[in-house]
């Protein structure tokens, strides 16, 4: 009952189709999947449209003080934003050009959307992939260290450090970090990321190494308590006792028989957490001055720039259904009984 | 990694560079440490004070910025926009550090006996960085894209409604006849803004091209601007080989990055992490300004049409407190009257105090005992407004006067210019040109006269001053105009704000200027 209990929700809006060939299934669900996920991307798309457009009028809050003594300025922006046509007219010329890729211009600087935003997005995308690639083997690997000795002296020592990180918000973490090994103690590494024009931030490794720390410390705290659950779990269960008792050595059992049950509960807590990083850790980008889309998200919003802020929340929302959709696809392919359950 | 190895002194090539420019420099430094003795607030820093070096890169972290940056030479927008186009382009004067004018692209600008034309020189042998020639055919261009009557630019609000564009003529390639609609005896400082740097007949913002001592290599709003010596400038040329110009949204991503040696120069250190800098063994670099974020009452509504309320409201700030609370203590006092570097500023007129018992008993004259108001303000005045307004209802209490702050997000909406009493912000500019944007009725051209004063008297005086080439009766007509406003009229001026800056140890050649941050950001002065 407990692997039952760990399975993610797809499951359940999936009826098994029955009496069809193993890998037609399979493309009927996976079809059926991106269906789902598109339409939600639509649905977000209207929610969007429709929360950008109560920002208030983004030609006044563009002029400022001058909005009453430039007249000119304000008829050019108007004519920009098509204000005389309806909202749904609107809408729909919208949703076009993001179909084919032409989000629009900015209305902060009149510079086409895509090409402000696309580096950015890369930016934030390399951001998020690094601390995925050191997050991942180092909260699994904390937490079968903590399953081993569970409630020994170990265990108690690293789940306190872990719900302290927990508890301390990541721009804390981050400041802590630039005061130990930028500006007060140690001088060692870069304290922003400076970025040349035609370069990436990763062309100077060391100033990635803070900013990727801070987003280390900040999420491997869940995943790894949260992995280190599911494996106690698993190791009280009746198979691993089994798997013991037939005298398979500890590490095998804790490799090939916990491990690979407790997987799947950590992929779903992953994909949330990389999800959240990707929507832009607007702390974290704002410390480190890193040129992601967090920071430019706060600036489009506070300059009422409505195009960016739309063609933002778009990525966003569909980095989001994405991560969740591929995890979805591994934790059924990580799980024998689902995955039977498909293919009948 | 890259900024760390580049503040080596250079090698080989560089170094013979270095060698060769030695002596320029010793004399470029000696001339800088002599200024800077003049100074106070021991500015400057200059480290050691020895010659400054050639070569490196200087890496300004500029604060503000984002999306809406430009590099359009006549309307710059944010904080690094302005240390942008102040390093690309040139007016054709300069103000200098001590708020004077002083000759730039022009050699001489010189009106006419009775100030309705005016004869501009271009310096001979400038060019741009393109290597054309700069002539008058280009001053006279440049000056027609700030001041176009239907879409003037914010340094073309009075030069498009004085200048006569018919009359006007390029004689030959040095000299330009600015013809006026009436005489105007300050025009020469209002060709000397940062926002009218002079640019050629064929500019193209996507590869500008200007007069300055650095030029254009790249650009991305938000992001990082990249700009090289200009080898050909016509004064010093600079020490660095490049400029770069970061934005910064965040200070302590600023102070940490100059902390941790990866930028050199900063502007608009907070006030709280002064210690920090200066711990670290950085410089803080203190300037005047003329920059001020007043109280504003209607004249014309009451309770503030009666000048004996004006008069009480200004008698119950504490200015002293106002600075040090708001601003820190780094700011300088103000009077009621805007305009301080202004030759013509009223000095002698006696320094407001905070007076309650006369504040009280002018309140009671005007039957406005227990007197209550509302005071607008908003965040997007200045980060010193909210501050001030607050401290305010506290001084206010002492003389019975009830405020209640209204904290508007965002303050410049409709209402703008309709509030009772509310506030304001202002950067430096001379009497004149201030007090006609900002006090006289809009349609003789005070886009932003918030107190809604209305005074023949007074801009009888303003109007004849600006047409009086004596300086000495000009000056004599705006100490009257001052003094009306000194004793009627609706502005609290309680302060002046400092400049406050902050640069890396290895950085020479720093100097405030009242005009702008950092020197005016005169980065070719600069050396790493």
């Amino acid at each position: 009952m407990s692997q039952v209990a760990t399975l993610p929700d797809p499951l359940e809006e999936v009826a098994p189709p029955r009496g069809r060939h193993g890998g037609a299934a399979w493309a009927v669900w996976l079809l059926r999947r991106i269906g789902l996920a598109l339409l939600t991307l639509w649905l977000v798309s209207v929610l969007v449209y429709v929360a950008t457009v109560a920002l208030g009028d983004p030609v006044r809050a563009i002029l400022g003080r001058d909005y009453n003594s430039n007249p000119g300025r304000v008829a050019q922006l108007e004519a920009q934003l098509n204000a005389d046509q309806g909202l749904v007219a609107r809408y729909f010329d919208w949703l076009g050009g993001l179909l084919t890729g032409d989000p629009g211009t900015s209305l902060a600087n009149q510079q086409p959307v895509w090409g402000q935003i696309s580096a950015n997005v890369l930016n934030t995308l390399v951001l998020v992939l690094l601390a995925a690639a050191v997050m991942i083997p180092l909260a699994f690997g904390i937490a079968m260290i903590s399953a081993h000795y569970r409630r020994r002296r170990p265990d108690t020592v690293i789940q306190t450090i872990l719900l302290g990180l927990a508890g301390v918000p990541e721009f804390v973490i981050g400041i802590l970090l630039v005061a130990l090994f930028s500006t007060t103690v140690f001088h060692v590494l870069p304290a922003v990321t400076l970025v040349s024009p035609t370069g990436h931030p990763w062309d100077q490794p060391a100033g990635m190494v803070l900013p990727v720390a801070t987003l280390v410390l900040a999420v491997t705290p869940y995943v790894s308590r949260i992995v280190r659950a599911t494996l106690l779990e698993v190791l009280d269960s009746d198979y691993v006792e089994l798997a013991r008792l037939k005298g398979i050595p500890e590490p095998v059992v804790m490799r090939k028989h916990a491990l690979l049950n407790a997987i799947v509960p950590g992929i779903q807590v992953i994909a949330l957490q990389l999800a959240w990083l990707a929507g832009g850790v607007v702390l974290v980008e704002t410390l480190f001055a890193y040129p992601g889309i967090g920071r430019q998200l706060v600036d489009s919003v506070r300059n009422h720039d409505v195009p960016m802020v739309q063609a933002l929340s778009m990525i966003i929302a569909a980095v989001y259904i994405a991560v969740n959709l591929v995890a979805d696809i591994l934790s059924i392919l990580l799980t024998p009984r689902a995955r039977t359950a498909i293919s009948q | 990694m890259n900024q760390i190895r580049n503040n080596v002194p250079g090698i080989s090539r560089r170094q013979l560079l270095k060698y060769s420019g030695l002596g320029v420099a010793a004399v470029a430094g000696g001339g800088l440490l002599s200024a800077c003795g003049g100074g106070d607030d021991g500015g400057g820093g200059n480290g050691g004070g020895g010659p400054q070096n050639n070569g490196g890169i200087l890496i300004h972290g500029a604060t503000g910025g984002g999306s809406k940056d430009t590099l359009d030479p006549h309307q710059p927008v944010t904080n690094p926009d302005i240390a942008r186009v102040s390093n690309l382009f040139e007016p054709l004067l300069f103000w200098n550090s001590n708020y004077e004018l002083e000759p730039a692209l022009a050699e001489s600008v010189e009106s006419s006996s009775d100030g309705s034309k005016w004869t501009i020189k271009m310096r001979s042998g400038v060019t741009f960085h393109n290597g054309k020639p700069v002539t008058a055919e280009d001053a006279w261009f440049s000056i027609q894209r700030v001041a176009d009557p239907k879409k003037p630019l914010s340094a073309g609000g009075q030069l498009s409604q004085i200048i006569d564009f018919q009359s006007t003529k390029v004689v030959d390639d040095t000299t330009l006849e600015l013809a006026l609609k009436a005489p105007y005896a300050i025009l020469d400082s209002l060709l000397a803004e940062y926002t009218l740097g002079i640019i050629p007949t064929d500019f193209d913002l996507a590869n500008p091209v200007g007069t300055g001592a650095f030029q254009y290599k790249s650009f991305e709003p938000g992001k990082t601007s990249v700009f090289t010596k200009y080898a050909d400038y016509w004064g010093d040329a600079a020490f660095v080989d490049e400029l770069h110009i970061q934005d910064f949204t965040d200070d302590n991503a600023k102070v940490n990055a100059l902390q941790a040696g990866q930028i050199q120069t900063v502007d608009n250190l907070p006030y709280n992490l002064i210690e920090t800098i200066k711990g670290a063994g950085g410089g803080v670099l203190i300037s005047e300004t003329g920059a001020w974020v007043p109280f504003t009452m209607r004249v014309d509504v009451a309770p503030f049409s009666d000048v004996k309320v004006r008069q009480a409201m200004r008698l119950i700030v504490d200015r002293q407190a106002m600075i040090d609370q708001t601003l820190s203590g780094y700011g300088s006092l103000g009077n009621d009257l805007y305009a301080p570097f202004d030759a013509a500023y009223a000095n002698d007129l006696p320094q407001r105090e905070q007076d309650i018992d006369q504040a009280k008993s002018l309140l009671k004259e005007a039957g406005h005992e227990g007197l209550q108001v509302e005071l607008f303000t908003g965040d997007d005045i200045s980060s010193v407004a909210p501050a001030a307004a607050n401290l305010f209802v506290e001084q206010a209490k002492l003389a019975g006067v009830d405020v209640k702050v209204t904290k508007k997000t965002p303050f410049y909406d409709d209402d703008y210019l309709s509030y009772p009493f509310a506030q304001d912000f202002w950067n430096t500019r001379n009497y004149i040109p201030q007090a006609a944007v900002g006090t006289f009725p809009p349609a003789q051209g005070g886009t932003y006269n918030e107190t809604h004063w209305d005074n023949a008297e007074h801009r009888d005086l303003v109007n004849t001053a600006a047409q009086t080439l004596d300086e000495a009766k000009r000056n004599d007509l705006l100490h009257q105009a001052q003094e009306i406003e000194y004793n009627e009229g609706g502005l609290i001026i309680w302060g002046f704000r400092q400049q406050v800056d902050g640069y890396a140890a290895n950085v020479q050649g720093l100097e405030p200027s009242k005009y702008l941050p950092l020197g005016s950001y005169k980065f070719q002065k600069v050396s790493v």
